[in-house]
């Protein structure tokens, strides 16, 4: 007996020894694994696609499923699920066919997978936060408004590779939304059977994209993405894994960084500055703009020329290098750079108007006493309302000693910093004079921005109105709606007014900086969307 | 005993019920709601969205919704980590926390009674100055900036230990230091005072007289006397250290609970908050007790019940 256990014991051995003397041979031989280790600086929350509202979960998404497209460098839409699209003369109905693919459970996806995901996402019961990118669709706003069922979507499946979506008005950009995950199949099978548990683990998810998700259990702090052996275009994804690994602070991991334990690592203000000119040192533009609103139910920032006497006194430049040091721009407009392009020209360029982001502090002193003349006033006081951060709180600290310096005694600059929900509460309930708002596109298409300031629009915190700014974007949606280079001019026709005007001041457009290693070749990075995907990503030894 | 005891757990369960009342309310009273994407949804969509989450109802109703699950060991699911219970999330994660703050709290207790007692002997010399000046050092610096210098010189430079993660023993010992190193200090200083007055007394004189050595007279009489007070300021130490540290965590990448804590108040996650409010507070009303209970034993003179037993 004991000999026996001692022969099963020896066997055991002799095989591992095999094994690993087999792949020492063939890590030898310069085949060497394709490893991406990635840092991340918050927990992955979420892996239904229904439910997500973070980058971190969105990324994961996005390399792990794929949906009718998949967007390349610069938000190109690229070929994914859909073999062929045929667009109705009218831009109201898509339709696609679908390739033949698998999901890695070894199922069939079919063009049902879309129906049921997208009528999941719209169903009110399920308590999408980003339902809301389907208006448009028909009748998606009736049906999150629980006036309709949730069959009514303009989806429908013809056999189980046809695909036919219905659509209310033109959404000149719903091939780019095609590329967002919100918009991506689910396997209704999968979902069913894991009921509240689906999208909490990776055990409970299957996946059509480049990659698989494992190791991850709901909320820890690192898991892995692995090559999919049945994603349709496998021969074309290099990397065979990329480990993740979450470090909330950035001295950590930029540590691990230097240590070669990670491929990629962001970084702080501080550890920026100092890093700047490192060759491995890199700035990622987010689609992503900080401006001033201005409260104009109050009578004094009714008057142009205030407004544009406090945003003239903003030296933007010191505040992007000196104060927040992080690869951070100036804005040329609300739209953010390296978002949108037109004829290879970007949007950011051609709607910039230089008065509208400019510091000057002459003009800025001569309209501020003229609007102050204006509105009768002889002494201002205004609360400036802004984050807690501490990026916040130096911004703030700056534009108020910016703005007192430039126009003198006659104003005084109260910061209030407050945490970043109460902020926002404010903001919708028009409680404050003065605050320093953010906002990032969904979407690779200027209207991600220029839509929130249109009359009605629940986010125009500040009430700024403008009869022609309202038409061009309403006409952007309507007539122009199909004609790509006229619906191109009445966005940049209205974000030109909204400068002129300064219906609000753009400040800056938000960047990461990180550093990550010369090896790591071939990962695209979008401003807008899922920031990140590494389909075409590898290493170079 | 038994009277003093069930007295003292019925107190405990009306602590809880108070603080969870409280902090329900104070948490209703935070702007904003528990929506990550509250920006971007329009104020229909809220509206929608409240209704799904039964937000939409009366506070008081809200309330006796939450108590009756809670009640029922319930604790509802988070908003973060759509779908996630937050039982699932609290026991996934407290494990390491509660394991750091354990063990930061042995290494500080027991280096701080050495400590102390070493100093309370060679009381007035050397090294009791060094001692002193070493534990106001330890209490002075935050752990968060003598996490970040361990970890740079002895993790990168030296690289003895890992410099972040939670995969083995060998990646505590740094973090322990670091978070350890506070209650050593406070410790130390509480011995070396509780020691010097015991050492004054007369019954150490009496030992002394009777010819016992001096390592017996610390052991036997001294330290065991000075422990006692040392009883109260542990228990509570103990849960805040164990229901975690937040910046030490965050510096290690330890996926404790700590910063989740405080990630929670910031997004408004409710069923959050309140699981861990409620934890935090279970642990510390149960470690109150159980250190009156060992009060009593440990010190004759401390009697629980007055004269009824």
């Amino acid at each position: 007996m004991k000999l026996k256990k001692f022969a099963t014991a020896g066997a055991v051995v002799a095989v591992s020894a095999l094994t690993l003397a087999a792949c020492g041979s063939k890590s030898s031989s310069g085949d060497s694994k394709q490893v991406l280790n990635w840092d991340e600086s918050a927990e992955l929350p979420s892996m239904d696609l229904s439910k997500a509202t973070d980058v971190v979960s969105f990324n994961q998404l996005n390399n792990t499923l794929e949906g009718l497209y998949r967007l390349g460098k610069d938000s190109k839409v690229e070929p994914g699920l859909a073999k062929k699209t045929h667009v109705s003369d009218d831009g109201l109905t898509y339709t696609f066919d679908l390739r033949k693919s698998k999901w890695s459970n070894g199922d069939d996806l079919t063009a049902k997978d879309f129906v049921y995901s997208w009528q999941r996402t719209v169903d009110p019961k399920t308590g999408s936060q980003y339902a809301y990118l389907f208006d448009g669709v028909k009748n998606a706003n009736a049906i999150m408004d629980g006036k309709k069922k949730t069959s009514e979507l303009g989806i429908k499946a013809d056999g189980d590779y046809k695909l036919t979506v219905n659509l209310e008005k033109q959404i000149p950009y719903f091939k780019l939304l095609m590329g967002f995950p919100v918009f991506f199949p689910q396997n209704e099978k999968v979902v069913k059977d894991a009921g509240s548990k689906y999208g909490t683990a990776s055990k409970y998810m299957v996946y059509n994209g480049p990659f698989k998700l494992t190791k991850w259990t709901g909320s820890n702090l690192s898991w892995s993405l692995n090559k999919n052996g049945k994603y349709w275009d496998k021969k074309n994804v290099k990397l065979d894994k990329i480990n993740y690994k979450v470090n909330k602070s950035n001295s950590t991991s930029y540590n691990l960084y230097k240590t070669d334990k990670l491929d990629a690592t962001p970084l702080s203000s501080q550890q920026a500055k100092q890093l700047k000119n490192d060759k491995e040192f890199l700035a990622r533009k987010a689609a992503s703009t900080f401006y001033f609103q201005y409260n104009q139910t109050q009578k004094r920032f009714q008057n142009k020329k205030i407004r544009q006497a406090l945003s003239l006194a903003v030296n933007r430049e010191q505040l992007t290098k000196k104060v927040l040091g992080d690869g951070s721009t100036v804005s040329k407009g609300l739209v953010s750079k390296d978002l949108a392009k037109n004829k290879g020209k970007d949007f950011a360029d051609q709607a910039y108007v230089k008065e509208g982001v400019q510091n000057d502090n002459k003009k800025a002193k001569k309209l501020w006493q003229e609007g102050m003349k204006e509105v009768g006033e002889s002494k201002m006081d205004i609360n400036l309302l802004s984050d807690d951060t501490d990026k916040a709180k130096d911004t703030t600290e700056f534009v108020q000693s910016q703005i007192e310096s430039t126009l003198g005694d006659s104003v005084n600059v109260h910061v209030q910093n407050v945490p970043f929900k109460t902020r926002l509460t404010r903001s919708e309930q028009g409680d404050f004079d003065m605050v320093i708002s953010a906002w990032g596109a969904d979407f690779a298409d200027p209207i991600s921005f220029l839509d929130l300031f249109t009359s009605d629009n629940s986010q125009n915190d500040g009430e700024w109105k403008n009869g022609e700014y309202d038409k061009l974007i309403q006409a952007s949606k309507t007539t122009d709606a199909g004609d790509a280079d006229k619906r191109w001019d009445d966005l940049v026709q209205a974000e030109k007014i909204l400068a002129q005007e300064q219906g609000v001041a753009p400040l800056y457009q938000q960047s990461t900086a990180w550093m990550v290693k010369d090896k790591v070749k071939g990962v695209i990075y979008n401003s807008s969307g899922a920031n990140y995907n590494f389909k075409d990503a590898y290493i170079k030894e | 005993m038994k009277k003093y005891l069930l007295k003292r757990v019925l107190y405990m369960v009306l602590t809880l019920f108070l603080v969870a009342t409280i902090t329900f309310f104070l948490m209703k009273l935070m702007p904003g709601t528990p929506y990550s994407n509250q920006e971007k949804m329009t104020p229909q969509q809220i509206k929608i969205m409240n209704q799904q989450y039964g937000l939409d109802k009366p506070i008081w109703m809200q309330y006796v919704i939450y108590i009756f699950g809670m009640v029922h060991g319930d604790l509802g699911t988070s908003f973060q980590f759509s779908n996630q219970p937050v039982s699932y999330l609290i026991s996934s994660r407290i494990g390491a926390s509660a394991q750091l703050g354990v063990q930061a709290m042995l290494f500080g207790v027991i280096l701080g009674i050495i400590v102390g007692s070493v100093a309370a002997i060679y009381r007035n010399t050397w090294v009791d100055t060094t001692a002193t000046v070493l534990s106001i050092i330890g209490k002075s610096v935050p752990n968060f900036v003598l996490a970040v210098l361990l970890q740079y010189y002895i993790s990168l430079k030296l690289g003895w230990f890992p410099i972040a993660d939670w995969e083995g023993f060998s990646y505590t010992i740094l973090p322990t230091i670091a978070l350890g190193v506070g209650p050593l200090a406070e410790t130390a200083r509480f011995i070396r005072t509780g020691m010097v007055d015991v050492l004054n007394s007369d019954y150490i004189e009496l030992a002394r007289a009777k010819g016992m050595n001096k390592f017996g007279i610390i052991y036997h009489h001294a330290l065991r006397n000075s422990l006692i007070p040392l009883v109260t300021l542990i228990g509570p130490y103990t849960v805040a250290l164990m229901t975690g540290s937040m910046v030490i965590e965050n510096i290690f990448s330890i996926p404790g609970i700590g910063e989740q804590y405080v990630k929670s108040i910031q997004t408004n996650d409710y069923p959050t908050i309140m699981g861990v409010t409620m934890l935090f507070c279970f642990g510390l009303v149960l470690i109150i007790l159980i250190t009156d209970i060992i009060y009593g034993i440990i010190d004759p003179r401390i009697r629980l019940t007055g004269n009824e037993d």
